[in-house]
């Protein structure tokens, strides 16, 4: 567990209160219970919240199936809530932006980090790292890097709950197997994969060709587009 | 549900996303100073990774005169048993001498400094201090020099000839990669594609501009049906303050599939041209081409690398871009999808539509 924040500028600059332990403890656990809520649903087990001044204003799952649009990953949808929510009371995006945290059970990609600093998000709590496409420090570190022009760097809080998270993951990928997905019509998951369709891991894939493993490589499967089923 | 900023997309959303259809307009040219007047040259150069476009890393090695043509042979062969260069396969142990006022016309590479710790004097070595001369017969050799060699094998035709003005060294030329990085990779019929395409994009971007929004636009095309499949501006500072030119584009891709996140009725210049031929089954953005103004930020370049991008063409750079600037997202080892990306299609006209270059 490593709960020293990484990245990013002072976050006093910005007069954002920084979340107490207790309450990072407490929005993790609920994320988690999306990701539960997420996993017995055959779906993705990942858990996206954004929360600011203990509200949740937007909760993401992964879209990218049913939009067609592969950048439909869950901080993507949240963000949007957010920004619907400020539509709505008619709040400055940016200033709720400024006092925004989201906390995710998984990294955010090097896409959404981005999508985050644009936004303005000063601080992320994470689950476990996502090694394919992860943008606070596994593959780019794009909550920090200099990037003036690319809205402001954020902080982030790595390692929470981290072996839960992979194990939602890793138990995601063992029932959803080209077997048991055939047996399971109505489950959309990894081996439903078929020629030219979507799966539905593809939030951490992010891919829809033949060959490639699952992001954590907990699964010994491969995305078959011959498979078949 | 689909959450979009101008409502759920419902069965009215459905109607309303039919007339978000793009259809091609044919304005009147007086409008469209950029395609009629004759575009400045350009050309299209290819983004290499950092390991095509790097100088070559240079090692301290120590090289010596052969002061008796008739031992080069076995020189090269004796060295190369107590001396080998594992490694550097790449370099050539005899070179011609330089200077053609030296006696000597031959040089060869002794060993590398990294080869002899002991030595201390790099200026004075002898051969003695470089070679066992127990084992070694160093007759032939003249005293010995500092000389440098490059590290690695080069890519790239320019790498090669800043490698071989230090040491002389092989190279398997990627004929492809030497014509790109000359400009001629591209046929002119090819092109003028590119042009034309490149000038839709502009299009788009002033379309954009005249409506209040950041002069930057981009087309999703079909390189195989040879057609815009989408069409967008940037959208940031009227819809949604993630939606760059390029996410746009990409959504806009979506419905044309049947998907999408969000309805743009409110910008006709966005649009999609909608299923093409009959059966056909794209896939997101799969062997797509994207033609954008300026060089993508680094959310649109990852945006791209998750749609599966065939290969993306942009006009003038950007400070955060990250297709060569900041970032090469299409080269990056650790990223599981590689593309390839040319800069410079209609630079002029499209840096001109961003004096000042952000992201
Ligand atoms: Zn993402
Ligand atoms: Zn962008």
């Amino acid at each position: 567990l490593e709960e020293v924040p990484r990245g990013g500028h002072d976050l006093t600059k910005n007069e954002f209160a920084h979340p107490s332990s207790e309450e990072i403890q407490s929005w993790m656990a609920e994320a988690f219970g999306m990701a539960k809520d997420a996993l017995e649903n055959g779906e993705v087990p990942v858990g996206c919240l954004m929360v600011y001044e203990k509200e949740v204003l937007g909760k993401g799952r992964n879209e990218v199936n049913e939009t067609k649009n592969a950048t439909r990953h869950a901080e993507i949808v949240a963000l949007d809530e957010v920004l619907e929510w400020c539509r709505a009371r008619q709040q400055d995006p940016k200033a709720v932006c400024a006092r925004t945290v989201l906390y995710v059970t998984v990294e955010p990609c090097i896409m959404c980090a981005a999508a985050l600093r644009l936004l303005n998000i000063p601080l992320v709590v994470y689950g476990c790292r996502n090694e394919r496409f992860g943008g606070c420090g596994s593959v780019l570190d794009v909550a920090s890097d200099d990037l003036p022009h690319t809205g402001t760097s954020f902080q982030y809080i790595s390692g929470h709950r981290a072996d839960e998270a992979v194990e939602m993951l890793k138990t995601f990928y063992k029932q959803e197997n080209p077997n048991a997905a055939s047996q399971r019509p109505g489950r959309s998951g990894h081996g439903r994969a078929v020629p030219g369709s979507s799966c539905s891991c593809s939030f951490l894939v992010s891919s829809y060709d033949p060959g490639v493993s699952c992001v954590y490589r907990v699964c010994d499967l491969t995305l078959m587009a011959d498979a078949g089923v | 549900r689909t959450p979009t900023l101008d409502g759920p997309l419902s069965e009215s959303a459905n109607t309303r996303r039919e007339s978000g259809r793009f259809r091609p307009r044919r304005p009147p040219p007086s409008r469209r100073s950029s395609s009629r007047l004759p575009e400045p040259a350009w050309s299209a150069r290819p983004v290499l990774s950092d390991a095509q476009s790097a100088d070559p890393e240079l090692l301290d090695a120590f090289a010596a005169p052969i002061v008796d043509r008739r031992e080069t042979a076995r020189l090269v062969r004796e060295l190369a048993a107590v001396r080998p260069l594992p490694g550097l396969r790449h370099v050539k142990r005899v070179r011609p001498c330089g200077d053609r006022g030296k006696p000597h016309p031959l040089e060869i590479l002794v060993c590398l400094l990294s080869d002899v710790p002991d030595v201390e004097d790099r200026g004075a070595a002898t051969l003695s201090s470089l070679l066992p001369c127990e084992s070694f017969d160093a007759s032939g050799l003249g005293q010995p020099f500092l000389a440098k060699v490059p590290a690695s094998p080069p890519l790239t035709r320019p790498q090669y000839e800043r490698a071989s003005a230090h040491w002389p060294t092989s190279f398997h030329e990627d004929k492809q990669v030497t014509s790109a990085l000359k400009g001629q990779l591209f046929t002119s019929a090819q092109k003028a594609k590119m042009q034309e395409y490149m000038a839709a994009a502009v299009r788009a971007a002033e379309d954009g501009r005249g409506r209040g929004m950041d002069a930057v636009g981009a087309v999703m095309v079909d390189p195989d049906a040879d057609r815009i499949v989408a069409t967008a501006h940037d959208l940031r500072h009227g819809s949604h303050p993630l939606h760059h030119a390029v996410m746009v584009c990409i959504d806009l891709v979506a419905r044309g599939q049947g998907g999408g996140a969000y309805c743009y009725e409110r910008h006709p210049a966005c649009g999609f041209a909608g299923p093409g031929i009959k059966g056909e089954q794209r896939y997101i953005c799969t062997g797509y081409d994207l033609y954008v103004t300026r060089e993508p930020c680094v959310m649109c370049a990852m945006a791209l690398l998750h749609s599966r991008i065939g290969r993306v063409f942009y006009g003038s750079a950007s400070a955060d871009g990250a297709f060569g600037t900041k970032y090469k997202i299409h080269t990056h080892k650790d990223l599981n999808h590689r593309f390839e990306v040319f800069k410079g299609v209609l630079q002029q006209v499209c840096s001109d539509l961003n004096p000042e270059t952000t992201s």
